[in-house]
C-alpha cells in the first residue's frame, strides 16, 4: 500500500476534516491552551511572581506525597478500589441491562428501568448520612436489629476491613441506574432479525443472551473498561469522604490520593503540591492506559480507544 | 419499528428455561428496584420531616412531625428560584442539543474506518482526560484570554466535550453498518448529508442516552457556576442551592473563630429539600428520553 | 506506541509555547512586587515602627486625596440582600472625609476555599481584602500572595498602627515585612466548658465546674439524667480536650497553627515536646477511656458530620472558648449555660487571627490604608461600616447592639475592622461574659508580658518543612485523634503514633521550630 501524506488525505476527506474542526478547535482553546498550568507541579508558586515567574524546584513538591511512605498505600488503596468498582459496577450494570431487556412485562420494565437511576440523584453527602444512620454505634439500624435479635452491638467504624465492601456495595448501587442505560442502549441498537433467527432455530433465552446478546455488546463492554482504566489512578473523592469522614481508624483500608492531597493541604494553599499530585496521577493512568490500549490494539484492532 | 419487539414478545414460548430465568429476573430486578426506591422515599419523606426528628431519630418511611419548612427557606424568595430554574433549563437545552450535535459529528468521523486520521485525533481528545493545566491556570486564562467572567459560555462550553461520552458514542455509531454509509457515497451524497440523513437516525438509543448523560451533567454542574459566574441573576438552580447549603456549614465551623452569631436554619431537612428540587423535574423529564430504550431496531427496513 | 509519544511531546511543546504568551500576563505583577520588596529591604519591620512615632499626627496630611477614587474591598461571605443602602450610607461619609467610595465584593460560602487563593493569583485588580487564620493566612503570606506594608502602614494608617500592641506587630511580620493589619480586637486562649445547667436541676449534682475531675462529674450527672442525651459534644473534626488538658493541668503552650507540639512557657528555654513524651499523657488517655467506657460521647464520632448537637440539644456539653459561650447563650437562654475556663496561663489570641491584607495588585494603596485607619479609629465610621443605619439595620439597647431585619442586613462580613473600643456585645449576651473577659485582661496585666503571652507574639514559618509538616499533620489526625478518644487501644496505639510520627518527620519539623523559637527568644531578651 502507498502511503500517501496529509495534503492527500485532506484532499481526499475534506468534508470530514470540516466535521471534526469545531470540536478540535474548541479542546485546543479550552483544553490545551490552560495545559501550560502543569509546570506548577515542579516549581514553588509564589502568589507575586505567578504561574510562569516562580522558581523552578525540582520534584520537592512530589515529595510529600511520599514521606512517611504513604504514597504507596495510597496509590495501592486507589487502584484496588478502582478495579474492585469497575468489576462490581460494571458487572451489576450489564447483568441489570441483559435482564431489563430480556423482560417482557412492560411496564415493570420500564418502572424498575426508572427506579434504578434514583439513587444517581442521592448526592455523596446525603448517602454519608445514610450510611452513618446505619452503622454508627449508638443508635445505627444495624445495631438496632442486632440488639433486636439478643445479638452484641458492632462497632463498624472501628473494622477497617469491612469498608472497602460497604464502599463499593454503595457505589455499585449509586451507579447502577446509570451505567445500565448505556448497555441497555448498546443492546436496543442490535438488529432484531438475529433474535427472530434464533428464534426459529429454537434457541432458549440463554443461549440467545450469551450468543447473541454479549457478543453484540462486547464493543461497548470493552470501551467501558477501557475508559475506567483510564482513570485508575483517580479516587472519587466525594465519595470516599463522605463515607468515611475524618475516621483515621479506617484510612489504612479507605484513604485514596484524592482524600490524602485534600488532608494534607487544607491548611496550606499551595498550587504547585496539588498541581504535582494531580500530575502523579495522570502520568500513571498515561502509562497505564498507553500500555493496556496496546494490548488491546494487538488483539482486536477496532476495540482499542485510539 | 415500534411493532418489532412486541412481535417478539408475543411469539415467546414459555419453555422451562424461560420460566426459570422470569423467576429469578423478576425477584432479582424487584429486590434491587426496591434498595433504589427506599432511600428515595426517605430523602422525600426527610424533607419533610422536623429538623430536630431527623436529628434525633434518623430518616424513615413516612415524615415525622410533617413540616414544610424546609420548603419554606428554599422558596423564600420564589422569583429567585424560579429564575435560577430558568437559567439552569436554558444551559440545560443549549448545551445539551449544541453538544449532542458536535459530539456526535465528531464520534461519526473517528469512526470512519476509511479516514486515516481517527486514531490520532481520538487521541487528542483523550489525551485531555489524562492531563489538565488545573485550576489556577485554566482559571486564569478563562477569564483573561477568554473573558469568560459572568458570561454563559463559562457554563456551556466546558460540558460540550466530554470524552468519556465521545468514545462511548463511537461505540454507538460503529455499529451502524459501513455497508450503508458506501452505499450512500456511491448514491453521491455528501459526508455530511450521510451524517445527518442516515447515520443520525439509526443512533436514536445512542442519542437519548448520551443526550441524558450530558443533559444530567449540565443541570447538576454548580462547579463551573461557582468558578465563574458573579451576578446573582445568572446563577443556575444547582449553585444557587449549593450556596445555601454551605453558607449554612460554613458559618457554623467559623462561627466561633470570629465571633458571630449564627442563626439555625434547618440543614439536614434543607439538604434533602434541596435534593428534591433540584432533581424534580429532571426526573419527570426522564420517561420521554426512556422511550427510546425499549424499541428494538431493525435495520433491514432501512436497508430496504 | 511510539508515535504517541511523538504526540504527547508536540502536545506539550504546544502548551508550553502557549505559556510564553500567557506569561505577559503575569509579568507587570511580578516586577512590580520585586521592586516593592527591594524598596521595603531597606528599612525593616522595626526601624518603621520608630519612624512613625513622630509623625503620626499628620501622618494624613501626606495623603492627596485630590482625585476622587473607588477602592475595592473583597469579604468572604454572602451579600446581604439590601447591602446597596448600607453602602450609600457609609460611602456618604468616605466620599466627605477622604474623597473615595468603597466597593465591597462578597465571596459567598459556597466558593470561597477556592476563589479566596485564586483572587491573589488571577491578577485582579482589587485593593484590600479580609484575611484570617482559617483563609490561610499565614501560607499565603509567606508565598507571597500580599502587599508589604512597611512604609505605607505607618505612613498611611497612623492612628491604626500607633495603637497596634508590640505582639501584634510582630505577629503581623514574616520574613521581616508586615503583610497585614491585624485586628484591634482583643480576644482570649481562654478555652473550656461550655455546659447546659437546665438539665441537671433538682438532682444532687454539686454545680462545680472547675477542673477535670468537675467535668467528669457533670458528664456523669448528665448521663444519669439524660441518658439519651450525649453528654459530651465530639464529632467529626475530633476532640478538643486535649489540648485544653495541657493547657489545664500544666500550664503548656501551643503555637497557632501547630497542635502536635507544645511547650512550658515558664520555663527558661522552652523546648517543644509532643504527646508522647509528655508524662501525663497516659493520665489523659486513661481520662478518655473512662469517658468512652461510660459513653460520654459517642463511638462513630469521627463520622459524625452533626456540627450543631449542642444547639440542637442532642449533646449537653462542649468544649470551646468564650464567644461561642456568647452565642450558645444568647441562642437559649432557656438552657442555662455556662461556661468555664480550664486554661492556667490566659493570653491573648494572635491579633492577626482576623487581618486585613492590601492586595499586590491596589492601585490606590495609600488610600486603601487611610480608610481603614479611619473605619479603625472614627466610632461613626466604624458604625456606619460595620453596623450599618442606625435604626434600620442594627440599634443599641444597654450598651448592646442588636441586629435588625436580619433577612435584608447584616453586620460587614469584615471582622477584622472590629476594635475592642467599638466593638459592643451582642444583644442578650449573658453578664458574665463581660467578668471573664475583665479577669483575663487582669491576668495578662499581672504577668506583665510573659508567660504565654509573649510566646503568643511567636510565628512560625514552615516553608522550609512543608512536606514534613504536613505529613505530621496527616498523621496526627489518622493515629491521634482516635487515640485521644481512646477508640484503639492506649498503649500500643501511643507506640503506633510515636512511630509513624518519626516517619514522617516530626524530628526534623521541630529542629525547624525550636530553631525559630530560640531565636524568637533571643530576639526578646
Amino acid at each position: 500500500m502507498k502511503k500517501h501524506g496529509f495534503v492527500y488525505e485532506f484532499k481526499k476527506n475534506k468534508a470530514l476534516f470540516f466535521m471534526v474542526a469545531p470540536t478540535v478547535l474548541l479542546v485546543l482553546v479550552m483544553s490545551y491552551l490552560p495545559m501550560s498550568g502543569l509546570v506548577l507541579a515542579f516549581k514553588n508558586y509564589r502568589f507575586d511572581l505567578g504561574v510562569f515567574g516562580s522558581e523552578w524546584n525540582g520534584l520537592e513538591n512530589f515529595r510529600y506525597l511520599f514521606q512517611s511512605g504513604a504514597g504507596w498505600l495510597i496509590t495501592r488503596n486507589t487502584i484496588l478500589y478502582n478495579l474492585l468498582n469497575l468489576i462490581t459496577s460494571q458487572g451489576l450494570a450489564i447483568v441489570v441491562a441483559v435482564i431489563i431487556s430480556e423482560l417482557t412485562g412492560r411496564i415493570f420494565k420500564k418502572i424498575t428501568q426508572s427506579v434504578i437511576f434514583l439513587p444517581y440523584f442521592i448526592s455523596w453527602v446525603i448517602v454519608g448520612t445514610f450510611v452513618f444512620n446505619i452503622f454508627n454505634y449508638e443508635t445505627g439500624v444495624l445495631n438496632n436489629i442486632i440488639t433486636a435479635f439478643g445479638g452484641e452491638k458492632v462497632n463498624v467504624y472501628s473494622m477497617p476491613g469491612v469498608w472497602p465492601w460497604i464502599i463499593c456495595i454503595f457505589n455499585a448501587w449509586k451507579w447502577v441506574g446509570y451505567n445500565s442505560i448505556i448497555y441497555i442502549a448498546a443492546i436496543t441498537s442490535i438488529d432484531a432479525e438475529c433474535y427472530e433467527a434464533a428464534d426459529i432455530d429454537g434457541a432458549n433465552v440463554f443461549q440467545k443472551i450469551w450468543y447473541i446478546t454479549f457478543p453484540s455488546i462486547r464493543p461497548t463492554i470493552i470501551t467501558m473498561l477501557l475508559l475506567q482504566v483510564g482513570r485508575i489512578l483517580r479516587g472519587d473523592f466525594e465519595m470516599f469522604y463522605q463515607i468515611v469522614g475524618n475516621n483515621g481508624q479506617l484510612y489504612d483500608a479507605t484513604d485514596v490520593i484524592d482524600t490524602y492531597v485534600f488532608r494534607s493541604l487544607l491548611t496550606n494553599s499551595n498550587f504547585g503540591m496539588t498541581a504535582a499530585a494531580t500530575f502523579y496521577q495522570s502520568v500513571l493512568c498515561f502509562i497505564i492506559i498507553m500500555v493496556v490500549n496496546q494490548i488491546v490494539k494487538k488483539v482486536e484492532a477496532d476495540y482499542a480507544l485510539f | 419499528m415500534a411493532t418489532a419487539t412486541v412481535e417478539r414478545s408475543n411469539k415467546i414460548k414459555l419453555t422451562s428455561s424461560r420460566i426459570v430465568f422470569n423467576i429469578i429476573s423478576y425477584v432479582f430486578i424487584t429486590l434491587l428496584a426496591a434498595l433504589c426506591v427506599l432511600p428515595f422515599v426517605m430523602l422525600i419523606s426527610g424533607s419533610f420531616s422536623s429538623e430536630q426528628a431527623i436529628r434525633f431519630n434518623g430518616y424513615s418511611i413516612l415524615p415525622q412531625e410533617f413540616t414544610t419548612e424546609a420548603y419554606g427557606v428554599i422558596f423564600k424568595s420564589p422569583e429567585k428560584v424560579l429564575r435560577a430554574y430558568g437559567v439552569t433549563i436554558f444551559i440545560t437545552a443549549v448545551g445539551t442539543i449544541l453538544g449532542l450535535f458536535l459530539l456526535t459529528m465528531t464520534a461519526y468521523v473517528i469512526s470512519r474506518q476509511d479516514f486515516k486520521y481517527r486514531n490520532k485525533i481520538s487521541f487528542f481528545f483523550y489525551f485531555t482526560t489524562l492531563f489538565n493545566g488545573g485550576m489556577i491556570s485554566t482559571y486564569i486564562f478563562y477569564i483573561q484570554y477568554l473573558h469568560l467572567k459572568d458570561n454563559f459560555l463559562a457554563l456551556i462550553l466546558p460540558g460540550i466535550m466530554n470524552v468519556f461520552y465521545l468514545l462511548i458514542m463511537r461505540s454507538f455509531v460503529n455499529t451502524v453498518p459501513t455497508a450503508l454509509i458506501e452505499s450512500a457515497k456511491i448514491d453521491g451524497a455528501g459526508e455530511f448529508r450521510i451524517f445527518v440523513q442516515i447515520v443520525l437516525p439509526l443512533l436514536k438509543s445512542g442519542l437519548a442516552t448520551i443526550g441524558l448523560f450530558m443533559a444530567l451533567g449540565y443541570w447538576n454542574d454548580w462547579y463551573n457556576a461557582m468558578l465563574y459566574m458573579n451576578t446573582e441573576t445568572k446563577f443556575p438552580l444547582q449553585y444557587m442551592l449549593y450556596n445555601m447549603l454551605q453558607k449554612q456549614q460554613a458559618l457554623a465551623a467559623i462561627a466561633s473563630q470570629v465571633g458571630i452569631k449564627v442563626e439555625n436554619l434547618p440543614s439536614n431537612s434543607l439538604k434533602l429539600a434541596m435534593a428534591v428540587v433540584a432533581t424534580g423535574p429532571i426526573i419527570l423529564f426522564y420517561p420521554f428520553v426512556q422511550k427510546y430504550f425499549v424499541k428494538g431496531i431493525t435495520i433491514g427496513s432501512v436497508k430496504g | 506506541m511510539k508515535k504517541s509519544v511523538r504526540i504527547v511531546s508536540l502536545l506539550l511543546a504546544l502548551a508550553m509555547a502557549v505559556s510564553v504568551f500567557a506569561a505577559c500576563g503575569d509579568k507587570t505583577s511580578s516586577s512590580s512586587s520585586k521592586k516593592e520588596e527591594t524598596s521595603s529591604k531597606a528599612s525593616t519591620a522595626s526601624e518603621g515602627s520608630e519612624a512613625s512615632e513622630g509623625s503620626t499626627a499628620e501622618g494624613g496630611s501626606d495623603l492627596d486625596t485630590s482625585k476622587e477614587v473607588e477602592l475595592v474591598m473583597y469579604v468572604v461571605s454572602d451579600r446581604p440582600a439590601k447591602q446597596d443602602d448600607i453602602d450609600a450610607n457609609f460611602n456618604k461619609l468616605f466620599k466627605e472625609k477622604l474623597n473615595c467610595t468603597l466597593k465591597v465584593n462578597w465571596i459567598g460560602w459556597a466558593e470561597y476555599p477556592n476563589k479566596y487563593p485564586l483572587l491573589f493569583s488571577s491578577g485582579e485588580k482589587f485593593d484590600m481584602a479580609y484575611t484570617a487564620t482559617w483563609l490561610n493566612y499565614s501560607s499565603l503570606a509567606q508565598k507571597g500572595a500580599f502587599k508589604s506594608l512597611d512604609e505605607m502602614w505607618p505612613k498611611y494608617a497612623p492612628k491604626n498602627f500607633e495603637r497596634q500592641s508590640e505582639s501584634a506587630l510582630q505577629q503581623a511580620t514574616v520574613d521581616g515585612h508586615y503583610y497585614c493589619i491585624p485586628t484591634l480586637l482583643a480576644t482570649y486562649s481562654a478555652y473550656g466548658p461550655i455546659y447546659r445547667t437546665d438539665i441537671l436541676e433538682g438532682t444532687d449534682w454539686n454545680g462545680k465546674m472547675e477542673n477535670f475531675a468537675d467535668l467528669e462529674a457533670y458528664l456523669g450527672a448528665v448521663k444519669a439524667a439524660a441518658p439519651e442525651m450525649e453528654p459530651y459534644n465530639v464529632y467529626q473534626s475530633g476532640s478538643e480536650v486535649d489540648n485544653m488538658y495541657v493547657q489545664a493541668e500544666e500550664g503548656y503552650f501551643f503555637t497557632k497553627g501547630v497542635d502536635f507540639l507544645f511547650f512550658d512557657p515558664s520555663a527558661e528555654n522552652p523546648k517543644f515536646m509532643t504527646w508522647y513524651e509528655y508524662d501525663g499523657a497516659m493520665d489523659f488517655l486513661n481520662m478518655m477511656k473512662r469517658w468512652n467506657d461510660n459513653g460520654y460521647f459517642t463511638k462513630s464520632a469521627l463520622s459524625d458530620t452533626d456540627s450543631q448537637k449542642v444547639q440542637t440539644g442532642k449533646a449537653a456539653c462542649t468544649i470551646h472558648n468564650i464567644d461561642t459561650y456568647e452565642s450558645r447563650a444568647i441562642d437559649k437562654p432557656e438552657w442555662n449555660f455556662k461556661f468555664a475556663n480550664f486554661v492556667q496561663d490566659v493570653s491573648n489570641l494572635p491579633f492577626t487571627q482576623d487581618a486585613l491584607v492590601i492586595s499586590n495588585t491596589a492601585e490606590n494603596p495609600e488610600r486603601a490604608l487611610a480608610l481603614y485607619d479611619l473605619i479603625t479609629s472614627d466610632e461613626d465610621a466604624y458604625r456606619a461600616f460595620y453596623y450599618g443605619i442606625e435604626g434600620t439595620s442594627y440599634e443599641i439597647v444597654d450598651n448592646q447592639v442588636k441586629s435588625l431585619d436580619s433577612d435584608n442586613y447584616a453586620f460587614s462580613a469584615c471582622w477584622a475592622a472590629r476594635t475592642s473600643e467599638f466593638n459592643l456585645p451582642s444583644y442578650g449576651s449573658p453578664e458574665d461574659v463581660k467578668t471573664w473577659k475583665d479577669s483575663f485582661d487582669k491576668h495578662i496585666e499581672e504577668k506583665g508580658g510573659e508567660g504565654s503571652q509573649k510566646y503568643q507574639a511567636f510565628v512560625i514559618d514552615t516553608s522550609n518543612i512543608e512536606t514534613e509538616f504536613a505529613a505530621c499533620k496527616n498523621v496526627v489526625q489518622q493515629y491521634w485523634w482516635p487515640l485521644e478518644l481512646a477508640y484503639v487501644d492506649l498503649e500500643s496505639g501511643l507506640a503506633d503514633f510515636q512511630s509513624k510520627m518519626e516517619a514522617a518527620g516530626v524530628e526534623k519539623v521541630r529542629e525547624e521550630l525550636q530553631k525559630q523559637l530560640d531565636e524568637f527568644i533571643a530576639s526578646t531578651k
